[in-house]
């Protein structure tokens, strides 16, 4: 194993015990919840960050069409897809105790981050299409390039622009003055530390998908 | 307790959760909703932080599993004496 393995393996076990062991500020409503900011919110982060390595391959296929590049912007996706997947189940959760309802449709960013992941559903699922590896990398990186287009439009503009339960709606920024600072001593490595997960996650799969190309074509 | 969800500015945008507003307010009536959301709500909402990181901690480990299952079956298929470095 890689040293950065081990600094992530540490310190993602700092930030979730931080995370649970920091005082918070008193919020009504949110109460203790506002720990959650440490988990839902980094979930994001490490879906965009899993999008952008996958855009960034498929990208280089298109120009350079060897077929490594698709096996990285698919594991890049499909790792992707899981950290959004506990997104939306976390917001889901934390939305029935603090608004009341697991889902409602009166929130633009709840259901526009549904939409993103199904987008990102259909990239698989257009994937399994093709029978013919050349024909599938090439496809599946155009439309990668089209579903990562839509991604800060689901989930910064259009949101920003409605009004949202989220903070961050109404063309404020997410953290304003409302947002107790000491939380962001948190965030911001949760964010770090998720995404170096997510990373490495991503790795593994990639040298899984390696070592099935090399078995199935040698 | 009445939470924003239900309110007047959202139902003029919304018109299913108006529609609706009635089913989905359980957080108006925590006493009367079963054990497991009373549960949820005692010792302010902490549960829920909870329940958040054990959702995120079940979704990697189901899919850790299936890569697990996934490697054992293209090791099988390959039988490597390799040494692979984790």
């Amino acid at each position: 194993m890689k040293a950065w393995k081990y600094i992530v393996a540490v310190g993602m076990t700092i930030v979730i015990a931080s995370g649970f062991l920091i005082s918070v500020p008193d919020i009504p409503i949110l109460e203790q919840t506002s720990r959650n900011l440490f988990f839902h919110v980094p979930m994001w982060m490490a879906m965009f960050s899993m999008f952008s390595i996958s855009f960034y391959y498929s990208i280089r296929y298109l120009n350079n069409p060897e077929i490594q590049f698709d096996i990285k912007a698919e594991s890049a996706a499909s790792v992707g897809i899981v950290f959004g997947i506990c997104g939306l189940m976390t917001g889901s959760l934390w939305a029935r105790f603090t608004w009341g309802t697991w889902w409602t449709f009166a929130e633009p960013k709840m259901n526009l981050a549904a939409l993103a992941v199904m987008i990102y559903y259909a990239y698989f699922v257009l994937r399994s299409a093709f029978d013919d590896g050349e024909k599938r990398a090439k496809l599946s990186a155009v439309y990668n390039i089209f579903a990562v287009t839509t991604i800060p439009f689901l989930l910064y503009v259009v949101p920003r622009q409605l009004e949202s339960l989220h903070p961050g709606a109404e063309g404020n920024p997410a953290f304003s003055e409302i947002t107790a600072p000491e939380l962001r001593y948190i965030l911001y490595p949760a964010f770090i530390g998720f995404i170096a997960l997510a990373f490495w996650i991503y790795d593994v799969v990639h040298r899984h998908k390696m070592v099935q190309y090399h078995s199935e074509n040698s | 307790m009445k939470f924003s969800t239900q309110d007047a500015s959202q139902a003029a945008v919304d018109t299913l959760t108006s529609n609706y507003a009635d089913k989905w307010d359980g957080a108006g009536q925590i006493d009367q909703t079963n054990a497991f959301i009373q549960f949820m709500y005692s010792n302010d909402l902490i549960y829920v932080v909870l329940g958040v990181t054990l959702i995120i901690w079940f979704v990697l480990l189901v899919f850790l599993f299936r890569l697990d299952r996934k490697v054992s079956t293209l090791e099988n298929k390959i039988n490597p004496s390799k040494n692979h470095e984790a």
